[in-house]
């Protein structure tokens, strides 16, 4: 292949909910990457949503420590209750290292409120540090969520993840067209027939994240869809790895 | 040397000429919710042939959902690309007196036709309707292909109404699109109690572990592949196919062999 996969959005662990054949651990999950043919990714333990993420940020940095193709992400709750988030600086010290690279957020299962009244100024320091935030439409986050969201912080870099099965270019272009910073993974916009080639033709191919949705969707779904789209080779190796690894480099610490 | 298996062989190439794709279930223009960047037909034949999909077959969304535009095209689009577009004559129960028509002009398109579509749920009638039985008993006499829209709960088109249409129409070929979506034991009983029900994979394949589950309990030769192209890309549901436990043979069953059987009267 031509492209070097760095995956954005899959986790490892088994979920509360069965699902096939997921990955039980890091390990195993770099097993499968190497038979996908994705070589990193930016994965968390799917505690962080299903049990608690105190718990599940716990095991995240306890499973990628050590393996050097694997970066980790954290979830975030309202720093009012003080569970995960800490004012100050030691917070972004503790991620980096523990090499964890972005946060995610799921409101609707965690019962909070994505706004800025609950966040106050320490999402404008996750912004202004270029942390990039994962959202789920799949999972806790819905479209109005996400507007509100950036009404409150317009440059934060927020990467909207399982964007939905039916077409959803009518919620995400005006958010593309609106936040410099919002990005979409791909494990969903690969789906939709020429919905990759038209956001690069509009957007550009930087907005873009490879994503495989494992253990939920067949990696090489993606895969295939990123291989033979009808954009340029560059375009390509931009969304399959290089956008995340220039994020990834953005980040201050 | 090396010989590649399929998904190298499509990783590769995007196409591969040993394994064409038959795409049976689709449709074709502008739809109210949703903005579709490839609907119409030329966009979709060369959506097509960068995955090597030799033949779509398909029923537009106009027809689906507007009487007053029906089927006239579906028989424009076919035969603006006979090699590579097949259709399925739309059937709204809504408006019996337009589905006497197209029934009374359906031997006229022989070469547009392989059978009927109907969309039951957003039609909101059960498919066992009375308003159905033309359309039914139409198929049941010349054993066509009748692609059936299905859902896991739904009144009028889940897995208990399709057992009733199974049962009073054995000889026409039913393809349960979306394979009755979320119930899954009961559309495997469905394919396993009677011969003429096939599995459909459109809106199938973006859930892990599925199809493992259909070619484990009934092997592979009772499902068809489809992507509701324009909805879907066709690299992404064959990336699924080729990404699922199962073997090559299995594979080939389901992207082409079981679809050049059910139409070789067809083409």
């Amino acid at each position: 292949m031509d492209l070097d996969f760095y995956d954005a959005n899959l986790y490892f662990g088994r979920p509360t909910r069965e699902v096939y054949n997921p990955a039980r651990d890091a390990s195993e999950l770099l097993r499968r990457l190497d038979g996908y043919g994705v070589h990193q990714a930016l994965a968390y333990h799917v505690a962080e949503r299903d049990v608690s993420p105190v718990a599940g940020n716990a095991m995240t940095s306890r499973e990628i420590a050590g393996h050097d193709r694997l970066w980790g992400c954290w979830t975030i709750l309202p720093p009012q209750t003080r569970e995960v988030v800490q004012q100050g600086a030691e917070f972004f010290a503790q991620m980096k290292q523990q090499r964890i690279i972005a946060l995610r957020a799921f409101p609707g299962l965690h019962n909070y409120l994505l706004q800025r009244t609950v966040f106050g100024k320490w999402l404008d320091e996750v912004s202004e540090r270029q942390i990039p935030v994962l959202l789920s439409i799949e999972h806790g986050v819905s479209w109005p969520v996400a507007y509100s969201l950036l009404t409150d912080y317009p440059l934060l870099t927020c990467v909207l993840c399982d964007i939905g099965i039916w077409g959803v270019d009518r919620y995400t272009w005006p958010l593309l067209e609106q936040y410099p910073n919002v990005y979409l993974e791909t494990s969903l916009v690969a789906l939709e027939d020429g919905g990759m080639e038209a956001i690069v033709r509009r957007y550009g191919a930087d907005r873009l994240l490879f994503g495989s949705g494992f253990p939920d969707r067949y990696p090489e779904s993606a895969i295939l869809q990123l291989l033979h789209a009808d954009i340029t080779l560059d375009d390509r190796r931009r969304i399959a790895g290089g956008n995340l690894k220039r994020l990834a480099e953005q980040v201050q610490y | 040397m090396h010989q590649p298996n399929l998904k190298e062989a499509f990783y590769a190439l995007g196409r591969v000429p040993d394994c064409p794709v038959y795409d049976l279930h689709a449709h074709m223009g502008s739809y109210l919710g949703i903005s579709f960047p490839r609907a119409e037909a030329p966009d979709m034949i060369n959506a097509m042939d960068r995955a090597g999909v030799r033949l779509l077959v398909f029923c537009h969304h106009h027809t689906l959902h507007s009487p007053d535009i029906g089927n006239a095209v579906n028989v424009e689009a076919v035969r603006s690309y006979p090699d590579r577009l097949r259709a399925y004559c739309g059937i709204n129960p809504n408006y019996p007196d337009v589905i006497a028509h197209d029934l009374d002009a359906f031997d006229q398109y022989p070469d547009v036709y392989v059978g009927l579509k109907m969309l039951a749920d957003y039609h909101a009638y059960a498919l066992t309707d009375e308003r159905y039985r033309p359309a039914w008993e139409f198929a049941e006499r010349r054993k066509l292909l009748v692609l059936i829209h299905t859902w896991g709960h739904s009144l009028y088109d889940g897995p208990e109404v399709v057992r009733k249409v199974a049962e009073r129409y054995p000889r026409t070929t039913i393809l349960m699109g979306h394979s009755c979506h979320g119930e899954w034991d009961k559309a495997v009983a469905l394919v396993k109690d009677f011969p003429n029900v096939y599995f459909e994979l459109c809106a199938v394949l973006d859930e892990r572990g599925v199809l493992e589950k259909f070619v484990g309990e009934t092997g592979s030769e009772r499902i068809v592949f489809g992507t509701d192209l324009p909805w879907f890309n066709h690299h992404y549901y064959i990336g699924s196919v080729l990404g699922a436990d199962i073997n090559d043979e299995d594979r080939h069953n389901i992207l082409h062999r079981n679809a050049e059987r059910l139409l070789v009267r067809y083409l």
